[in-house]
């Protein structure tokens, strides 16, 4: 155990697919993390992050694939032993019981404690030195449940490291953390690092923050890793947009040199007051999460023909989107169409949805090619193939002319977004 | 104030006062706890008063007397400790062995071993047929409870699958009274009251051993049952092994809900209140809060053993209604004053 390389890889992932019973998070994630090094896994809420972390400390088995700590099947390494290797920060723990905060400390030793819990004077030493260092010492003798989410999140690293792990996965620890004891923390952290050649894997939401402190950037997307690297090839403006769905920039810092992520919240203001409104045509949900974003992003929006019933329908009456509406299981009367067109022909831009098309919606298609031949700008979901349903796929054949008269297809909401700002205001 | 470069020693004044005074709060109950314990033997239908133990009957009074205050003993340490492992497994303070069905699996077999008859069946085997029910009985809980969800049952799925099992046991138990003979009427229901009425020498030794062999076993666990009150994932981080920790606390918690059952019948209350007012005394740390619980709930219902036989004798009233009516009013008082030292939720 002590005649450890400097190569040594700390935590290895082959293959691993891991999740729960009914749901797969991870799929076939590779990666290593060697010895000593200060690592930042990013990506976007709920792609996997937290589960990662839970198989690598073999709280979770993988469904295939093998987790390795320290060269070892972390599955077969004796839980005490793994613990003395691996440390781990969750996003947030709480004790119902009144414990004070050295009690809580403290069980960062039960594995290294004799059978009756007896704590050593090494163990107390350790407790005391692991709270001077998360700055804790002042809070000892009062009760953990009653201290601020910052303050807890300091005593469960301090607990952690008293632990003497060489590596510490920290989840999302940090952002409960004030300005003071961020940095704090981040510079306790990096000290490990750099002193006892502790290795850090750190999820983080703070992507400049993270660009400063760590050799390397693990990125995921909806349960695979995309890219790993130095955070300067991990931090690709293009790459983040895609893997956020949203627009991000990335600038260096002039004087410092550090990369500095930032959103796009100066342009979304900027955007307000272009008043711009786009029509949706969309129905049975899939409009929903189209009105959201467009209403984020300061546009007017409008939608139409929807069957009342519809969820679609729903989502605009409850977000005061003024919508053009049908009873449901009748055709699609004159009255709709011509209160549709109107909408369209205020409007800048036509929007489709993945709406799946029958014989029923066809007529929302006739709405599209109406607004090309008006001039408007009309963006098609691409795919359409696999949603129609109509006879001799009629919906294929009035997509492919609507997209000779000059119709967009868009894959992403992201890159829907990018050509709704491309296009020119009137 | 000290930060990181400054010495150790810092600012040692207060938990130095803090650990003398919980020092002196269980030394204090040391010493308190037998003289209550001696007082219960005083006690009886006409007043305080040593019995004369020259006479046949003063001896026999003051010996049936000892036993009951065995069986209070056993049956109360079991109940109060089963109690305080429920709640730390399950994090929750509403947690005792009535709430997840275990007492009332527990009840129901024993019910059914006692209209089966006589003989050394119904002494010997009443533990271990009660013990096997209310295992039976955690065991559907538990699988109720783990239906949709992913993994392990949530702890309000738990408590909710618990307290309707209990009510489905004790409906059958209130079946099978109203179809007995009168005879196994009589002792179900007598038994069912909560009565520290000594049960023959035999079973009391076999409870004794069964009851001291789970509070040994919980006992050692108490350092993995302190880690796990943050929760199973931190203690599984922290290299317990979670998972068996839980499951043998919950056994060990159920033999002794069992054996306090087969022993006394259904005395309520115990199990759930000692352990809070216990906590709120001293603390939450297992170590001591185990064999402090166990000697509380113990000392607790001898002595309202002592309070059933004597307050309106020669009528004895059930020792279940004075845990729950002279016990309540007086553990609420404690909770109020130091409900926060003992559970914040």
């Amino acid at each position: 155990m002590d005649s450890i390389s400097m190569e040594q890889d700390a935590l290895t992932f082959n293959n691993v697919s891991a999740g729960y019973k009914q749901r797969r998070v991870l799929d076939s994630v590779s990666f290593r993390v060697k010895e000593g090094e200060f690592v930042s896994l990013i990506g976007p809420n709920g792609c996997g992050k937290s589960t990662l972390l839970k198989t690598a400390a073999a709280l979770l088995k993988p469904l295939s694939g093998t987790v390795e700590l320290f060269g070892q099947d972390v599955q077969r390494i004796k839980p005490a032993v793994r613990a003395s290797l691996l440390g781990v920060v969750p996003q947030k723990i709480d004790s119902p019981m009144a414990f004070t905060v050295s009690q809580i400390v403290m069980n960062g030793r039960i594995s290294s404690m004799g059978r009756w819990g007896t704590p050593s004077s090494l163990d107390h030493d350790l407790v005391e030195r692991s709270m001077i260092y998360t700055d804790v010492l002042g809070l000892r003798d009062r009760f953990f449940s009653e201290l601020s989410g910052g303050e807890q999140q300091r005593v469960a690293l301090a607990m952690v490291l008293a632990q003497e792990p060489r590596i510490i996965m920290l989840d999302e620890s940090i952002s409960h953390l004030d300005i003071n004891h961020r940095q704090e923390v981040l510079q306790i952290l990096m000290n490990l690092n750099r002193e006892k050649r502790m290795t850090i894997l750190l999820v983080s939401h703070d992507l400049t923050l993270s660009a400063g402190i760590s050799d390397r950037f693990l990125l995921m997307e909806a349960g695979t890793l995309v890219k790993a690297g130095t955070p300067a090839e991990v931090l690709d403006p293009e790459l983040l947009s895609r893997v956020y769905n949203c627009d991000l920039t990335v600038q260096q810092d002039p004087y410092t040199g550090y990369l500095q992520v930032s959103g796009a919240i100066e342009s979304l203001r900027r955007r307000r007051k272009l008043e711009k409104s786009v029509h949706v045509i969309a129905g049975g949900g899939s409009g929903i999460e189209l009105y959201r974003r467009l209403l984020i992003e300061g546009y007017e929006v409008t939608t139409g023909v929807l069957n009342r019933l519809d969820s679609d329908a729903e989502a605009a009456r409850a977000l005061n989107i003024p919508a053009v509406l049908e009873q449901p299981f009748s055709p699609v009367g004159a009255a709709a169409i011509a209160k549709a067109m109107e909408m369209i022909s205020s409007a800048d831009a036509v929007v489709l949805s993945q709406v799946p098309f029958g014989s029923g919606n066809l007529v929302n298609l006739q709405l599209a090619e109406a607004a090309i031949q008006r001039g408007k700008m009309v963006l098609l979901a691409a795919g359409i193939g696999e949603r129609d349903y109509t006879e001799g796929k009629a919906a294929v054949d009035f997509a492919a002319r609507l997209k000779r008269a000059g119709a967009l297809n868009w894959n992403s909401i992201h890159e829907l977004m990018t050509q709704l700002q491309q296009q020119p205001h009137h | 104030m000290g930060m990181k470069g400054s010495p150790i020693c810092a600012d040692n004044s207060f938990t130095g006062k803090g650990k003398v005074r919980a020092g002196l709060r269980i030394a204090l109950f040391l010493a308190a706890f037998p003289l209550l314990l001696a007082l219960s033997l005083l006690l009886g239908p006409s007043g305080i008063g040593i019995p004369d133990l020259q006479s046949p009957s003063g001896s026999a009074i003051l010996s049936l007397r000892f036993s009951r205050l065995l069986m209070g003993m056993m049956t109360g340490a079991a109940l109060s400790a089963s109690g305080v492992v429920f709640q730390a497994l399950l994090r929750n303070p509403l947690a005792e062995p009535y709430v997840l069905g275990v007492s009332g699996g527990a009840g129901l077999g024993a019910t059914l071993t006692i209209l089966a008859g006589s003989g050394l069946l119904s002494t010997l085997g009443l533990p271990v047929v009660a013990f096997v029910s209310a295992v039976l009985t955690l065991m559907v809980v538990y699988g109720i409870a783990s239906q949709g969800s992913s993994g392990q049952p949530s702890v309000y799925s738990l408590i909710l699958s618990g307290v309707i099992v209990s009510s489905i046991c004790s409906s059958i138990v209130m079946f099978l009274v109203s179809t007995a003979s009168v005879e196994g009427m009589h002792n179900v229901i007598w038994w069912m009251l909560g009565s520290l009425q000594p049960v023959s020498a035999g079973q009391q030794l076999l409870s004794a051993g069964l009851i001291g062999t789970a509070l040994g076993g919980i006992w050692l666990l108490s350092p993995q049952l302190n880690a796990l009150a943050l929760g199973r994932e931190m203690a599984h981080y922290q290299g317990l092994r979670a998972d068996a920790v839980i499951v043998i606390g919950l056994l060990f918690a159920t033999l002794l809900a069992a054996t306090a059952v087969s022993l006394s019948g259904m005395i309520g209350f115990v199990g759930l209140i000692v352990p809070h007012v216990m906590r709120a005394m001293f603390g939450p740390d297992h170590r001591k809060l185990v064999p402090l619980a166990a000697l509380g709930g113990g000392t607790f219902l001898v002595l309202c053993d002592a309070v059933a036989r004597t307050l309106l004798a020669p009528v004895e009233i059930p020792v279940g209604v004075v845990t729950a009516l002279a016990g309540g009013p007086f553990f609420l008082i404690i909770l109020q004053r130091r409900m926060q030292q003992a559970w914040i939720a």
